[in-house]
């Protein structure tokens, strides 16, 4: 069987196994009230699981861990306005990992994050997963929508494995000496899909990455990423980057408005 | 008994208020006199200066905060809370240091050279502020900073209500940089650089000379709901160079240059953008959504995707502006407006520059803004 048909299956299976999947329901304020709170300063070993509620911002110092087990779903409470002096990074409802996050999700079943509402004009409702100099993290097939940027690693080499991103502002950003493995995750209908910012090398191997109003991927002059059998595709820019040697082969770049745009670094431009 | 006697008489020499060499505070205390300091202090605990009260602190001076965390959040609460007034005169030779006391010390060791309701003329003159939760922190206060260092802290400035002016500082490393609201702030030859928010602020007004804004991991210069009057600044190496939302303003003489997202970002504000460096920017030199204003007299050359994009509905005044080219073509091409995408309003960048403009960019767009005062 050639790989692209295997890979087209096992796509199929991982998404008919999650539509057998019971679907969350719309927990009440009873029910928030009796699950397990994720929020705050969260220093030591926490683990949880079930159904979990998430009524602000919650941080993992350094070194300390949260373990999401399979099945998890995480109810985010958005922020009821926007916050006017943030605590963390974000004006929105974050989570901020300086220590260690291990999500633990299967494909049966996954760790899901639900915004208890959504905002007004496609505006995000919550910030999403941030990780700043974090050490050993792993996210596997989690579901996460609504957020400003579903996973921003910052200093941070995150596993990222397997993961659904619909619907949030930017799927995955690795920034400033990332070099996380990103690979078989879904990144689709957002804003833009995957960032390589100021020096970030992540591997990025096996994703869709797909249906964006701009950009799948970008990478800035800074960055060196390891592109591999990726499908980007129904975005406005497919692919975007500074040194066509990183671009690899582009046989899963396209369907995109404009597949492959090479940006040429700036000049110093003299007044 | 002589040497007793002659203790004693020094001891009723020593001018009032003034505090020994290793002078320690435990517990909560409070100053109930006019006070200086001038050697070494250690506050183990929260020393209020209470209304009515000074607190000199003269050249040299180190005083350190030990680390107590009784709530596990993370962050010290030992401090300095002032009601009264505070006036620091670190010199260039011999400036004056607030700083953790612990061994290894890390960022939010201590809680914060905290104002409150201090509407006296408070002043920081030659400090150096490090591993507290927030450096400087103000409430209801005036305050003047000049030629100090905030680094390593949680964050390095935080006020609220309050009226600021900050001159030759250096806001260097510190998770982030400046946060505000509802205040009057003006900077002056002042760097922020290497946070993860360089300056982010709401409801207030802000009045920016000769400053740099650079490296900063999410936003350098971030305003909401508020008025920005920037004058030559480097504003270069973030994500988000200038991100405006629902505010107003002018920049002017400004380089905007190399960061990684777009140089200018626009939401729902009202913005003169004119005679800047625009260049090397990587998804855009300019967003442009729902926002009203000119964009004049700049140059808006070698960014990456586009030059300017509009995001929103309705039309962009972008003339006079050069373009690094004059062919029809080309310039199309670094604009992306309703001439692209239905239901976005279009770019009006006629009569635009065929030579570069001569840009009346500021000394420190050219120069690096002088290295404040050195500190070990």
């Amino acid at each position: 069987m050639d790989l692209k048909l295997k890979r087209g299956l096992l796509f199929l299976l991982g998404g008919l196994l999650v539509a057998c999947a019971p679907l969350p329901r719309n927990p009440g304020a009873d029910d928030l009230a009796h699950m397990r709170i994720l929020s705050g300063v969260m220093s030591g070993r926490t683990v949880l699981g079930g159904e979990v509620y998430m009524p602000g911002d919650a941080l993992i110092p350094s070194g300390s861990s949260l373990r999401l087990r399979p099945g998890t779903i995480v109810y985010v409470q958005p922020a009821e306005s926007t916050k006017i002096d943030p605590e963390y990074l974000s004006s929105a409802t974050e989570l901020l990992i300086r220590g260690t996050l291990w999500i633990d999700g299967t494909a049966r079943h996954p760790v899901r994050f639900i915004p208890l509402s959504r905002s007004v004009a496609g505006e995000p409702a919550w910030a999403g997963i941030t990780l700043v100099d974090s050490v050993g993290s792993r996210i596997d097939q989690a579901r996460i929508e609504y957020a400003e940027t579903a996973i921003l690693a910052i200093g941070s080499s995150p596993e990222i494995r397997g993961n659904q991103l619909r619907n949030n502002r930017y799927g995955i950003i690795a920034q400033q000496g990332s070099f996380p493995l990103i690979s078989n995750n879904v990144v689709e209908h957002g804003e833009a899909g995957i960032f390589c910012w100021l020096g970030s090398s992540p591997q990025l191997i096996d994703n869709r990455v797909a249906d964006h109003v701009e950009e799948g991927i970008f990478i800035d002059a800074s960055s060196r990423p390891l592109l591999q059998d990726n499908q980007v595709t129904g975005n406005d820019l497919g692919l975007v980057l500074y040194d066509r040697r990183l671009a690899g082969n582009l046989s899963g770049v396209s369907g995109n408005r404009e597949d492959l745009r090479l940006l040429t670094p700036d000049r110093e431009q003299s007044p | 008994m002589r040497c007793l006697v002659l203790l004693t008489l020094l001891l009723c020499c020593w001018p009032a208020g003034e505090a020994l060499a290793d002078t320690e505070y435990r517990g909560e205390q409070s100053l109930w006199q006019d006070t200086v300091w001038n050697d070494r202090v250690l506050v183990d605990g929260i020393l209020t200066i209470p209304a009515g009260v000074t607190l000199e602190i003269r050249p040299g001076t180190e005083v350190r905060f030990t680390r107590r965390d009784t709530n596990g959040d993370g962050i010290g609460e030992n401090e300095i809370f002032i009601q009264g007034a505070l006036r620091v005169f670190g010199t260039a030779e011999l400036p004056v240091r607030f700083t953790s006391a612990e061994a290894d010390p890390v960022p939010g060791d201590w809680g914060a050279i905290n104002m409150m309701a201090s509407e006296e003329e408070n002043l920081l003159e030659h400090c150096l502020v490090e591993y507290g939760y927030r450096g400087f922190h103000a409430h209801f206060a005036n305050a003047s900073l000049k030629n100090s260092i905030f680094t390593r802290n949680q964050r390095g400035l935080q006020f609220q209500e309050s009226t600021v002016v900050i001159d030759g500082c250096l806001i260097e490393n510190n998770f982030n940089g400046m946060q505000f609201r509802n205040s009057k702030v003006r900077l002056g030859a002042t760097r922020v650089l290497n946070n993860h928010w360089g300056i982010r602020c709401v409801y207030s007004e802000l009045a920016m000379r000769d400053c740099q804004v650079a490296g900063n991991l999410i936003n350098g210069l971030n305003l909401r709901d508020s008025t920005l009057d920037g004058e030559t600044l480097q504003v270069t190496g973030n994500r988000k160079g200038v991100y405006l939302q629902r505010s107003r303003g002018t920049l002017r003489g400004s380089r905007i240059r190399d960061n990684s997202e777009h140089g200018i970002f626009l939401e729902d504000s009202e913005f003169l953008v004119t005679g800047n460096l625009i260049a090397g920017n990587g998804r855009s030199g300019v967003r442009w959504k729902d926002s009203t204003g000119k964009l004049r007299d700049n140059l808006l050359a070698g960014n990456g995707e586009y030059a300017l994009v509009n995001e929103g509905e309705g039309p962009v005044d972008a003339r006079s502006n050069w373009w690094g080219t004059t062919e029809a073509k080309a310039l199309g091409a670094l604009i992306r407006d309703g001439a692209d995408l239905a239901g976005r309003g279009l770019v009006d960048a006629g009569d635009f520059l065929t030579v570069p403009p001569s840009l009346p960019l500021g000394r420190s767009a050219v120069n690096p803004v002088a290295d404040p005062v050195e500190m070990n």
